[in-house]
């Protein structure tokens, strides 16, 4: 018996040795370029740490995190946040959903044809897509109110861009097209993956599509809709492009990535307040890691 | 093949990593904002060459925006990776950057005869309460508005304004904006406010409107609660073909006035007016071929308006190399205060900050018939540079925020007041 | 049967119309950045949008390459010919694209695998970081992450845009997904048959979760192109920009030239787009192997 455990052991440890053989080149990044970051934001957003070295670094505890929470500009960052993320990751699971479903039964031509002019805008990339959407949304001469007025919709300019409650959903839509490309691309395989049987015997039972689709393909590509989510919810924290160079948080805007930048950078009095900046970077990591937790715990459970 | 792969990744990352060790020790590294042809690089570049060739320094330039400039600025801060040399303005190099310790005194550059030629407007914002002088100015102008003179006169709106003088009341201002809406159906002129970009042009008109003041004498408060601007802001709100927008910053203004669209830009200048967005079409024309006429900002009175100035310079970073900062000096002493001072300026597009350097005139640099005009109708009407006051970057923040704010219908009185402490609780921090 | 047959027509005709409606719309930008890019000022300027340039002209192709000049490249400090400064930013881009994409595939291949079925002690700390991290915005870590460069001395230079992308932990997550299903047969197997560890690695492992790792590779390479962020706050000169940032700078500075912006973003992504439609097909092909079976 003893012996077996001490072979056991000995196979453990030769398994922990490849195991983190294999890591190592991984970790040597993630430890250093993102692990050890997170502990230096962690321990600078415990004090006053400016910008200029003028002002000495002292440990103030939690303020930071409560004057976060009297801060109006964070508080509407922070709702912003949510309501990018909230919207966007449903949509797009649906937008992407409807598309696949519309089109993966079709011939490989059209078919792949579409499925590359939806991934187009990711690959454009944010920058080269805002140029055209910064036009686009123009308040004087851009298509969409030039469009809107030639066709008599509208009577006066809409400043798509310059009105609070509107320009977040203008972003939301950038975002949206920039973001439904992979989901596209794995919802038409996954459609294309569930089991015919299993379909045409529910459509011998006398279900219609809509039965079809709710009993037998949702559950099939459950673990798909998982996936897009996870890498959705990942694209929607990193819109920081589109925010900094269409309204640089003007117009009701503002989200925390953006604000922590803000708060770093800007030339403001604030400007320059690290150890406030590395707080606000503290909280929303917190809220992404429980998102997170919450993701992978309801994908462990399908 | 894989062994090649991985060759060839190591040879990459030495390569790449080697220049860092070969830098060229006589270079000093400028950054400069888009001061009229300071932002060009060929322009720029033949007076460096020039400087190089006199003094065997070399000069590596980066051309700042005016939209992420101070971003990267602060960054390179925080990443102790600050250039030699920036140009701009007192607000940010003595209010800013100098008042949080990061540039060089230059006061010893300056000697009687110096302070006898730099025109007193430019050199007092330049040194800071202490008598430590953190910019050396090179140039100056006065920032004025424009109007679209072509649909002024179609719009029968030309009468409002004395374009002899190149001024006009608040009254014939509100007439004229109500002109050209009737007659064209579209907004006249945006009170921008996306951004700090321009910002000079929504202070002074808001400030001249009704005589009030952006700060008081002593630069230690803002006062935009003044009756004055309340009742400027007000009505700027309620005329119909005025818009506050949000969507806009001082640039996009110049270019929908540039495309016609607007009929009015208040974020104007000589050098606007000499080459309108800077498009290269014509020296006051729009890009359709629209006569465009640089104006005052309206004042009750009809008298011209009290200006904002800007005044540009060259500060050092403390980067706490002395060699550095001996050779950053040798350029500004090379670009401000010698007979190549001409060049720069002229590079500037915009007037010279002093009358002489080194025994080069400098008051009459000019040959065309607007700069004459511009520096004899304009010029004199520079009011009180009160972009020092402490806190600037924040006031500044505060004031676009709160346009935008009033745009959004927010309560005029308690938008202002609201924001008017901030602003004011930074420039007593 | 018949009477949904019937009822799917024209269900079928409304999802073709909006298909075709959408796909222009999300064709549009690109052609707006294409055509833009030769129209002549006055297009550019109408007060009504033109859909078609009324001549085509390369003046904003003039106008981009002119504005700024770098060297195309540097080696051992020494400068090559100067050039078009869009030109060295798109050797920059290819250079860190290519760089993030070997270093982050490398690694994540191994880790990914190691992850998958390597039952080392500490795994499962390992793989919530990992998960608890991937969703993170480099906005998060932006000051300790300049700090860490500033104290490599690795400021303004393209390895302080590479080092953090390849740390960011999605690729081993995918590499993972992908690992999990390679039968633990083969590997005993491998194993009883005398093989190392790499052995297995590079004979066994590799060639089976090859369809991933292409995935990745293309993955890697079209985010890093596009991850302005990093690149906004590390990279401050000229001569080391890359092709999204210029572009940005250019449009900070100058709003005002949507000529030149549209001559810049079609440089910016036409690139990328010709390799994106070469490579598609692998593409595809390996997003939905690994996240299918997921």
């Amino acid at each position: 018996m003893n012996k077996k455990q001490g072979l056991s052991r000995a196979l453990q440890r030769r398994e922990d040795v490849a195991g983190y053989l294999f890591m190592a080149p991984s970790l040597i990044f993630f430890i250093g370029f993102v692990i050890i970051p997170m502990f230096i934001c962690v321990g600078m957003s415990l004090t006053d740490a400016t910008l200029h070295n003028a002002a000495p670094t002292r440990f103030v505890g939690l303020k930071n995190f409560i004057t976060m929470w009297t801060d109006k500009t964070f508080l509407g960052a922070l709702k912003n946040t949510f309501l990018i993320v909230v919207v966007s990751v449903p949509v797009t699971c649906l937008f992407s959903l409807w598309v696949a479903s519309a089109t993966y039964k079709m011939h490989n031509v059209p078919l792949s044809l579409f499925r590359v002019i939806f991934y187009l805008p990711v690959v454009t990339g944010s920058v080269a897509v805002t140029v055209v959407w910064k036009w686009i949304f123009d308040n004087y001469s851009g298509i969409l109110n030039t469009v809107l007025k030639t066709s008599g919709i509208i009577q006066k300019n809409i400043n798509w861009l310059g009105t609070p409650g509107l320009t977040i959903w203008c972003i939301i839509l950038i975002l949206l097209t920039t973001s439904v490309g992979q989901p596209i691309v794995l919802y038409i395989s996954a459609l294309g993956n569930v089991d015919q049987s299993l379909v045409e015997a529910a459509e011998v039972d006398g279900a219609n599509n809509l039965q079809v689709f709710w009993r037998i393909k949702w559950p099939q590509i459950m673990p798909t809709t998982l996936y897009i989510i996870v890498i959705t919810t990942i694209n929607s924290f990193q819109c920081f492009a589109l925010i900094q160079l269409l309204t640089q948080g003007g117009s009701d805007t503002n989200t925390v990535m953006y604000y922590i930048y803000y708060t770093a950078f800007k030339m403001t009095e604030q400007a320059g307040h690290f150890g406030y900046a590395n707080a606000m970077g503290v909280i929303l990591a917190i809220f992404i890691g429980i998102l997170s937790a919450i993701q992978f715990k309801l994908g462990s459970e399908k | 093949m894989k062994k090649l792969l991985a060759m060839l990744l190591v040879l990459c990352l030495a390569l790449s990593l080697v220049p860092m060790a070969f830098a060229a020790d006589e270079e000093i590294t400028l950054w400069t904002y888009p001061i009229g042809k300071w932002g060009d690089e060929a322009a720029v570049k033949e007076l460096t060459d020039a400087f190089t060739a006199d003094t065997g320094i070399k000069v590596k330039v980066e051309y700042l925006a005016y939209a992420d400039g101070d971003d990267k600025v602060n960054t390179a801060i925080a990443a102790k990776n600050t250039p030699d040399l920036i140009m701009e303005g007192p607000e940010r190099l003595v209010a800013n950057w100098g008042a949080n310790g990061y540039l060089v005194d230059l006061a010893d550059m300056l000697d009687d005869q110096d302070r006898a030629e730099i025109l007193s407007g430019a050199l007092t914002p330049c040194i800071n309460a202490d008598g430590v002088m953190y910019e050396y100015p090179l140039c100056m102008t006065a920032h004025c508005m424009a109007i679209n003179k072509t649909a002024f006169e179609e719009a029968g709106a030309l009468q409002y304004v004395d374009l002899e003088n190149h001024t006009w009341s608040t009254e014939n201002f509100k007439k004229a904006v109500a002109a050209v809406y009737d007659y064209f159906g579209e907004t006249v002129g945006a009170v921008y406010c996306a951004g700090q970009g321009g910002d000079q042009g929504t202070r002074a008109l808001i400030n001249n409107l009704y005589g009030g003041k952006f700060t008081n004498d002593e630069h230690t408060q803002v006062t935009w609660d003044d009756p004055n601007n309340i009742k400027a802001m007000a009505e700027l709100l309620e005329l119909e073909g005025i818009e506050y927008d949000a969507s806009l910053a001082g640039g996009d203004e110049i270019a929908k006035f540039y495309q016609g669209a607007l009929k009015m830009a208040f974020c104007w200048n000589s050098v606007q007016q000499a080459n309108p967005n800077a498009a290269g079409t014509g020296e006051g024309l729009t890009v359709t071929g629209d006569e465009i006429a640089y104006m005052h900002f309206p004042t009750e009175s009809g008298e011209p308006a009290e200006l904002c100035g800007g005044i540009w310079g060259f500060g050092i970073f403390n980067n706490g190399d002395d060699a550095k900062i001996a050779a950053a000096k040798t350029f500004i002493k090379w670009m401000c205060d010698s007979e190549h001072t001409k060049d720069a300026v002229l590079t500037s597009s915009f007037f010279a900050a002093r009358t002489a350097a080194e025994g080069t005139d400098l008051s009459a640099l000019f040959d065309s018939e607007l700069m004459n005009e511009y520096s004899a109708k304009m010029l004199p009407y520079l009011g009180d540079y009160y972009n020092v006051i402490k806190g600037w970057a924040a006031i500044r923040t505060e004031w676009w925020n709160m346009l935008q704010e009033i745009g959004h219908g927010a309560d005029i009185a308690e938008t202002v007041a609201a924001h008017q402490a901030v602003a004011n609780a930074a420039a007593a921090a | 049967m018949k009477i949904k047959t019937g009822s799917s027509l024209g269900y079928r005709i409304f999802s073709w119309v909006m298909l075709i409606l959408l796909a222009l719309f999300f064709l549009f930008p690109l052609y707006w950045i294409v055509t833009g890019a030769f129209k002549p000022a006055t297009d550019i300027y109408a007060r009504k949008p033109v859909m078609w340039p009324s001549e085509w002209v390369m003046k904003n192709w003039q106008s981009l390459f002119v504005k700024r000049t770098a060297p195309l490249f540097h080696i051992f400090g020494i400068d090559g010919p100067t050039g078009p400064a869009a030109f060295r930013w798109l050797i920059n881009t290819v250079f860190m694209a290519v760089m993030a994409m070997l270093l982050t595939c490398a690694t994540a291949a191994m880790s990914g695998y190691s992850l998958a079925k390597k039952r080392f002690r500490g795994r499962a700390l390992v793989f919530s970081l990992i998960i608890a991290a991937m969703a993170l915005p480099k906005q998060v870590v932006l000051i300790p992450l300049l700090k860490e460069m500033s104290i490599l001395k690795l400021m303004n230079n393209i390895w302080a845009v590479i080092l953090p992308t390849v740390g960011w932990p999605f690729g081993v997550f995918l590499i993972k997904q992908f690992a999990e299903s390679i039968p633990g047969e083969i590997l005993e197997a491998a194993r009883i048959d005398g093989a190392s560890e790499m052995k297995t690695f590079t004979t066994v492992v590799f060639p089976m979760i090859k369809p991933g790792i292409g995935a990745l590779a293309i993955f890697t390479f079209i985010n890093s192109w596009n991850d302005y962020f990093l690149q906004l706050i590390m990279l401050s000169s000229n001569e080391n920009y890359t092709i999204s940032l210029g572009i940005a700078t250019l449009q900070a500075e100058t709003s005002v030239d949507m000529g030149l912006l549209m001559a810049g973003a079609a440089l910016a992504s036409i690139p990328i787009i010709i390799v994106f439609l070469i490579f598609q097909q692998y593409f595809t092909k390996g997003i939905t192997m690994g996240a299918v079976k997921g």
